[in-house]
């Protein structure tokens, strides 16, 4: 139990000095929202002396306030779920843009680096099993591909199964001219037909990790003792390779897994440039590009608490998966 | 954690679990076809790409800055519409007149009979008048500077009263105002925050179903043009990057859209479907800060440098590399020369040089007294004649241009840096003044009278010293009062031959002292896609401003396009 209180304490102060840099650093950065608004709005058509005042009206930037006004008033807005109003997306909460498209985000890329894990540690068990079989020449396919960049890998599928071969969907989140939103078969379909590429690129570059660090680990975890007992004691090879080794291997890819399940908002912002996916990787790229205050820290709240809730999400599993870590609770 | 323990059904479950996820998988790949703007079995449909990226959020409101973009046109309409594709009187929509009187304090409006809002009720003057009471009221609304209330008169006619003379407003007032419902907006609580989920709008079109991803307008029944629009649905998508937008063009799911491509020849030359159409209508130019006394620092404050470089440019060349071969030739009065041909009064000053004048550019700084050193860069009281030239990362086209003048300025021993900035710190640096040089484009008014431009770029109210944000528009710190007279005494007349004499003296002034040095006329390129709709403005025919992203152009090219008979 103090165990538990003592990660929980860690984990608030952490949260904390998270809370405080998200504040400052969006403030560090050159620009002003105001001006910044009004040089975009010139770039499509005309824009008179009065349009500054008007703006600065509108958005109600009160940036004459002291910033440590500012901050005191930007935690008590953060925990009565307030998070402001954004510049780029005005007059709409951010609260609502965060919620229109971090569902996507989180099921894009959190199904795809679940399928990766699973992929990844179930191959990983076999190549460490059948040790210098063909499975073993796998291995430095997928970390070619992984250490290729990302962002050509996707689009050369892209361009492969979208243009050449037509066989998947060139852009979007699902099919919006035949369905919309809700929870019906066809949307559904839909939303696992355009969603396959985008997975499919996210698996393909980043399997080769899991597969090679549950491999090396398998190896080091076949000379223990225990399984030459097990196998002395004439258990079947697979329940031996599943519940003895790999049960063993997989600790450390656990952590890894966390932390990767942690990011996978944070992460997603070239899948969606690539697939113009409807997620919130684009929403953050906007906020930024455009000084808004607002949904930057909304995005990057988001993102922190994400990673802060998997970090401390492993650390309690980990007391649960092995008992030699529950010894000394 | 019970992970691979061996449980009876277990290894059943996954066999089942793969089974399943691979049949909704290929049933899926067979129920969602990618139809993408095909007919549907009620009528024509066309997508837009008009530069949205990302998620869409919804605002329909004309009152706002961040509007969706068929808002202003498709769905509101404005009193006249102005044309900036080419020479051409406004064209009137909700308004078939207006007058002003002597002093300009008064303008009188005639609405157009017959006009009914999309929930059936009849449009007024009434509505008018609301409008432009509720911008004067409501100061975060007020982007133009109104400074009028107005009254509805009778049913069809509308008068605004200023507090000052006022000619110059009147392109804001005719042709960038939507015009609302009074009977809707009068009971909005706050005009600034509303979303408008259902616009109530007299134009050809009205919202049908609207996501975060997309959204679609249906064909107005009402609309008071007989027999428009043709097209009955609409349909805006969102795409992340231009690569994105030319392979869905490609593919034939875009019906169109504004995108540079570089190779658009090339792409479209087996293509029989998809046709593109050029409106060049910003000139690409170099912004220098060029007022020493307002704190400009660096050789661009010598008006000899700029005079040299705006002649050492081959702009032919420029045009090749990094035009693409689109672009216009620029004119030294930040005017367009064929659109504008009656407002250039010099006929020497139409045109920029195309090519190179490089024994010009040596002359003019030879004569300041610019000496040629040692290795081949110029020097003058001990400066070197070093500038730098500022664009933003990812403006391709920018970025090719600054490398190819840094070796055509080199030859007349002018040493340019190009850097390459984050859009902020960029725009930052303009707007500060923070600058030497820096690439972008001027234009885009609303309306194609010069008062706009040379307000907004060289008269001394609009700029700030150096440090101080001069977001008006001056970035060029220019302060010249010959100019500034002349530009308020063409502001303060009707009399378009008055006004032409104004600006002869300012054209005087602008082509010697060249704050802004023009390279070309930047093209807007917009491709179409001619099997599912016809009648897209064609290069020989611009009958408007064809920029997917151009509001009001956009409404009138929705409701002149048919689709095409099978």
């Amino acid at each position: 139990m103090r165990y538990v209180l003592q990660k929980l304490g860690f984990y608030v102060a952490a949260l904390w000095a998270a809370l405080t840099l998200n504040f400052l650093i969006p403030r560090w950065m050159p620009g002003d929202p105001v001006d910044i608004m009004i040089s975009k709005l010139a770039t499509r058509g005309p824009v008179t002396p009065s349009t500054r005042h008007a703006i600065e009206l509108l958005l109600g930037t009160d940036s004459q306030q002291p910033l440590w006004q500012q901050y005191i008033a930007y935690l008590g807005q953060i925990f009565s779920g307030n998070l402001g109003t954004s510049v780029v997306y005005f007059p709409t909460p951010v609260a609502k843009v965060i919620s229109q498209t971090l569902p996507w985000t989180i099921g894009l890329i959190g199904i795809a680096t679940i399928i990766s894990f699973l992929v990844g540690i179930g191959l990983g068990t076999l190549a460490g099993w059948k040790r210098g079989s063909w499975l073993d020449n796998v291995i430095p396919v997928t970390t070619m591909l992984q250490s290729v960049p990302y962002f050509w890998l996707a689009l050369i599928l892209l361009f492969a199964f979208g243009s050449v071969w037509q066989v998947f969907p060139l852009n979007g989140g699902y099919d919006v001219y035949t369905t919309s939103i809700g929870l019906s078969w066809p949307f559904i379909s839909s939303v696992l037909y355009y969603g396959t590429l985008p997975a499919l690129t996210i698996v393909i570059s980043s399997i080769g990790g899991w597969m090679l660090g549950m491999r090396n680990m398998m190896v080091s975890t076949l000379s223990e003792d225990y399984i030459l007992t097990a196998e002395a004691k004439g258990l079947k090879p697979g329940r031996i390779m599943r519940t003895y080794a790999a049960r063993n291997a997989v600790l450390p890819s656990i952590a890894g897994f966390a932390i990767s399940l942690g990011f996978v908002v944070a992460g997603s912002i070239v899948t969606e440039a690539v697939f113009s996916y409807p997620g919130i990787g684009s929403a953050l790229l906007q906020a930024v590009n455009s000084n808004d205050y607002a949904l930057m820290q909304g995005i990057f709240l988001v993102i922190t608490l994400s990673v802060l809730g998997a970090n401390l999400l492993v650390d309690l599993l980990y007391t649960i998966i092995d008992p030699r870590t529950r010894a000394r609770a | 954690m019970l992970l691979f323990t061996r449980r009876p059904g277990r290894r059943l479950a996954w066999t089942a679990a793969a089974v399943a996820s691979v049949a909704a998988l290929s049933l899926s790949a067979c129920s969602g076809s990618d139809t993408a703007g095909a007919n549907g079995a009620s009528g024509s449909a066309i997508t837009v790409f008009n530069g949205a990226t990302g998620t869409i959020t919804e605002n329909f409101n004309p009152f706002s800055p961040t509007a969706l973009q068929p808002t202003l046109g498709v769905i509101f309409e404005s009193l006249y519409w102005y044309n900036l594709a080419s020479e051409s009187e406004p064209t009137p929509m909700l308004a078939t007149g207006h007058e002003w009187n002597e002093d300009g304090t008064e303008l009188t409006i005639t609405t157009r009979e017959g006009v009914k809002w999309n929930d059936g009720e009849p449009f007024s003057a009434a509505d008018v008048a609301f409008t432009f009471n509720l911008v004067n009221e409501t100061p975060e609304l007020n982007t133009t500077g109104l400074a009028a209330t107005a009254e509805a008169t009778d049913e069809n006619t509308v008068v605004l009263s200023f507090t000052e003379q006022s000619f110059m407003q009147e392109p804001e007032i005719l042709g960038n105002r939507g015009i609302v419902p009074e009977h809707i907006w009068k009971d909005v609580a706050d005009p600034v925050t509303e979303v408008n989920s259902n616009p109530v709008g007299t134009g050809a079109f009205k919202v049908k179903s609207f996501s975060a991803q997309s959204y679609a307008l249906e064909k107005n029944a009402d609309y008071w043009e007989e027999g428009k629009p043709a097209i009955d649905e609409v349909r805006y998508i969102s795409l992340e990057t231009a690569d994105a937008a030319s392979a869905a063009l490609t593919a034939g799911q875009v019906d169109w859209m504004s995108a540079f491509l570089p190779g658009l020849e090339q792409l479209l030359k087996d293509q029989e479907d998809l046709a593109y159409v050029n409106t060049p209508a910003l000139t690409t130019s170099i912004y220098t800060c060029s007022n020493a006394e307002l704190g400009c620092e660096g050789p661009q404050t010598d008006v000899a440098v700029r005079q040299a470089i705006y002649h050492a440019i081959d702009r032919t060349q420029l045009n090749k590399l990094a035009g693409g071969g689109f672009a216009g030739e620029g004119s030294p009065t930040l005017l367009l020369p064929e659109r504008d041909a009656k407002w250039i009064v010099d006929p020497e000053h139409k045109v920029a040089p195309q090519t190179a004048d490089t024994a010009t550019a040596n002359k003019i700084l030879d004569d300041a007294g610019w000496t040629l050193g040692a290795d081949g860069i110029r020097v003058k009281d001990g400066q070197k004649l070093a500038l730098t030239i500022q664009t933003v990362t990812g403006w391709s086209d920018y970025i090719s241009l600054n490398d190819a003048m840094r070796q055509q300025l080199k030859e007349v021993g002018i040493d340019l840096t190009p850097t390459q900035l984050s859009w902020n710190e960029w725009n930052a640096n303009q707007t500060g003044g923070t600058f030497q040089l820096s690439l972008d484009s001027i234009g885009l008014y609303a309306s194609p009278n010069p008062y706009y431009p040379y307000n907004q770029r060289y008269h001394s109210d609009n700029t700030t010293p150096v440090g101080e944000s001069a977001i008006s528009g001056n970035f060029a710190r220019y302060s010249n009062p010959v100019v500034d007279a002349a530009v308020r005494a063409a502001g303060s007349t009707n009399d378009e031959a008055e006004q032409l004499a104004q600006y002869a003296i300012v054209q005087e002034q602008i082509v010697n002292d060249l704050p802004y040095i023009p390279i070309y006329i930047n093209s807007t390129l917009t491709e179409f896609n001619t099997s599912r709709a016809e009648g897209w403005p064609t290069n020989d025919d611009k009958y408007a401003f064809a920029a997917s992203w151009k509001a009001w152009d956009n409404g009138i090219i929705l409701k002149t396009i048919t689709p095409v008979t099978q």
